[in-house]
């Protein structure tokens, strides 16, 4: 210790300074890990739990009963027995098939949702995976092989978005209005030739219906009763992002169509020009619910 | 220090409809300083922050959406090569970001959640200006003649090694030369070889004028051919107009729509380089940071906001401040304190700029240790150096938590010894850079300077 205690200057070190090199070799040091931040669990909602249960129910006594039952006729007969489980594995398995298409339907539903969280993170090896197993899950993959090896050497994380935007992204969009503007040609026509207003109602609901089918088997969904339903649960939420660059679209095409005029020269035509022009809103809606690269600007 | 943490919106409504903004942000520092690693670890921190990677704990903002590198638009500013300089840190083995030889953009878009109301995510766009140390002590020049730069430059070289030569040539010179371009260009080159042999060798900062050793990109105009002197006559008139032309130079950069725009700043020092270097850097380095700190609170005089107004012109107004000491990982936890306490006292009482001091290491290099030595358990650090497979202990000395007394050389802090800093290899960046990089005391200076952004 030097003797200047008081003095302006930090108090001296006890032992003298030094710097040594240890003797054990070593690897390069690594950070201490950070944990992530805790993300709360989602409840299921009452109606869901509910509706899980009654399913459980009616399967899992229908399930019962024809068990008892196949028992019984085994101790009627031998044959009868046989041909009754017959009968009871080809219903259920049939049963079993279909349930299982639309669960694959809806939780192809779900997988949009989870490659778009996981295309729109920060994390770039999560992000060319999540690219990769999106184009190769689309139905024309083979024409995007160029584009996976782009993605593979992609080394920044907003090049793959760039990369998937003008690609895919571009093709589908183009591709979903087109068969939007298939149905609104199908729907001018169809309504010109439907001689009341309760057909002409149905013929919009069936070409909307397959319209929303169409565009999802263009980005690789193949939804079934539900899946639909759920599709159209998903359109109506993008629509409402959707219409907001299309409303004045469409309030021009109202107001012009709609006008006194163009409707006694055209009759019921301008309605038909008004529901055509949903109909390609409706496909933009239907390929936001089904593109994972919709949650971004850029489209 | 002047920064309030954890300062939330009382109005969260109010703050969900805030507009999209830009904040431009300079990044500056002594010779050194480590700048490059500084923006570096920033652009990939804020980028894993973005993902969801807790690496800023200090920079807590719930409704952070996510973070991009902003497109640079058709600027004519060159960008920070963020990518090229994370992959160095994280290549096995790894280097060291190569010093900028040029002024780079490092710009990022920050998106936030606007809560409640149904309108598309609020934007900010930070941009991060690598602007020269080197230009920042280029301010002060503002408020001084060509007599009295010159005298205060001549008197601070005497005695320096490196400076001979070109004192010589100044001692030389006739009092009444005429203006003679050959004698003006060789005084010039005589002079920025000294300041560079004195950045280089001497490891000094207060050199100026800045654009001497960092030239601005382009061809060199004529009025860049000066250099300090005492001579009269007409050669001393075609020197001293050509520094007015250089004054005026920077005082045009400070109002152009590139450095105008800055409204908060980062100075970054070597402190503890400084004190290894001994009385004279460490004092060079005081001089610097007390210079560049007096500038930057510089205030508009009324004299000077009417004479830019009548040119069009709007002065410049710096909000916030952060000073900090780089390489803190270089010393243990028990003297990071005094690190930030010796920013403290180099840089003076704060003005009406918001101040902050800190100490920082934006790349962690190492880990504390407790070393017994001579029988004493002392903090220490311990990490790689650079090209080495084994450890390497460090304990290079005292932090001093006041400004050693350059007066009493033999005495004080002076009279021990303070190591020179091992040149260590960074931790591991996990990821590769993409979830962040490990720093000291980074989460807390971005809070401080953005706190009224976020």
């Amino acid at each position: 210790m030097s003797g200047e205690a008081g003095d302006r200057v930090a108090t001296p070190p006890m032992v003298s300074p030094r710097i040594e090199r240890e003797a054990a070799l070593s690897a390069r040091l690594e950070p201490e890990p950070m944990l992530p931040a805790l993300v709360p669990r989602r409840r299921r909602g009452a109606p869901v739990l509910a509706l899980a249960g009654l399913t459980v129910l009616a399967l899992g006594f229908a399930l019962l009963g024809a068990g008892n039952f196949v028992a019984d006729q085994f101790a009627r007969g031998r044959v009868l027995g046989w041909l009754t489980l017959a009968v009871a594995v080809a219903g259920f398995g049939l049963l079993f098939v279909g349930i299982a298409r639309e669960l694959r339907g809806l939780l192809a539903l779900r997988s949009v949702d989870r490659l778009r969280a996981e295309l729109l993170g920060q994390d770039a090896g999560r992000r060319v995976r999540a690219a990769r197993r999106w184009v190769a899950g689309l139905p024309d993959a083979s024409a995007h092989a160029g584009l996976l090896v782009a993605i593979e050497s992609a080394n920044d994380p907003d090049a793959v978005l760039a990369l998937l935007h003008a690609g895919p992204g571009a093709t589908l969009t183009a591709r979903s209005d087109a068969l939007g503007r298939i149905a609104a040609v199908q729907l001018v026509a169809g309504l010109a030739a439907t001689p009341s207003a309760s057909l002409a109602v149905l013929l919009v609901s069936w070409r909307g219906l397959r319209l929303l089918r169409q565009v999802a088997e263009l980005h690789g969904l193949r939804p079934g009763l539900l899946g639909t339903l759920a599709l159209v649960r998903r359109t109506v939420l993008a629509a409402s992002a959707v219409a907001a660059t299309e409303i004045l679209g469409n309030a021009a095409a109202h107001a012009l169509l709609s006008n006194p005029l163009l409707a006694h020269l055209a009759g019921e035509m301008a309605g038909a020009g008004v529901g055509a022009r949903r109909m390609m809103v409706l496909a933009r809606a239907a390929a936001a619910a089904c593109s994972p690269l919709s949650g971004r600007e850029g489209r | 220090m002047g920064s309030r943490p954890g300062r939330s919106p009382g109005f969260p409504l109010i703050a969900s409809l805030r507009l999209d903004r830009t904040v431009r942000i300079g990044v500056t520092g002594l010779a050194r300083a480590g700048k490059t690693s500084f923006l570096t670890s920033l652009g990939a921190n804020l980028l894993a922050l973005g993902a969801g990677v807790p690496c800023l704990p200090a920079l807590q903002v719930p409704t952070l959406q996510g973070v991009r590198l902003a497109p640079a638009g058709a600027s004519e500013m060159p960008r920070f090569d963020l990518g090229r300089h994370l992959a160095a840190l994280a290549a096995d083995p790894p280097a060291w970001p190569e010093r900028t030889e040029s002024v780079g953009l490092l710009a990022l878009e920050l998106s936030f959640r606007r809560g409640a109301v149904p309108l598309p995510p609020r934007r900010l766009r930070l941009e991060f200006l690598d602007y020269p140390g080197e230009w920042l002590l280029d301010l002060p020049l503002l408020r001084l003649s060509y007599a009295d730069w010159s005298a205060a430059t001549l008197r601070r070289l005497e005695g320096q090694e490196q400076a001979v030569e070109f004192l010589r040539f100044a001692e030389a010179l006739p009092s009444r030369a005429g203006a003679d371009e050959t004698l003006a260009s060789t005084g010039q080159r005589l002079y920025r070889a000294c300041l560079l042999r004195l950045r280089d060798e001497a490891g000094l900062s207060m050199l100026q004028p800045g654009r001497f050793l960092m030239p601005p990109p382009g061809a060199e105009p004529p009025w860049m051919g000066f250099f300090p002197a005492r001579a009269g006559g007409a050669f001393g008139e075609l020197l001293a107009r050509r520094y007015a032309a250089y004054v005026e130079q920077v005082r045009a950069e400070l109002v152009s729509p590139l450095f105008g725009s800055v409204d908060r700043i980062v100075v970054l020092a070597d402190l503890l380089s400084a004190l290894h270097a001994g009385p004279a850097a460490f004092g060079d380095a005081r001089a610097a940071l007390a210079a560049a700190a007096a500038a930057l609170r510089w205030q508009v005089s009324w004299e000077e906001l009417l004479g830019q107004l009548a040119q069009l012109r709007l002065p410049k107004v710096i909000r916030r401040v952060a000073f900090a000491a780089t390489k803190s990982d270089h010393v243990a936890e028990r003297q990071r304190g005094n690190l930030a306490a010796l920013v403290g006292g180099l840089t003076g009482q704060p003005g009406r700029v918001v101040e902050g001091r800190f100490a920082i290491a934006a790349v962690r290099c190492t880990e504390d240790i407790v070393w017994t030595l001579e029988g004493h358990p002392v903090s220490a650090v311990r990490g790689r150096a650079l090209g080495e497979a084994t450890l390497t202990r460090s304990y290079p000395g005292e932090v001093p938590a006041q400004v050693p007394d350059e007066g009493a050389p033999e005495a004080g802090f002076w009279a021990h010894r303070f190591l020179a800093l091992p040149r260590f290899e960074p931790l591991r960046l996990p990821e590769g850079g993409r979830g962040g990089v490990a720093s000291l005391g980074l989460d807390r200076l971005l809070a401080f300077l953005l706190e009224d952004v976020l």
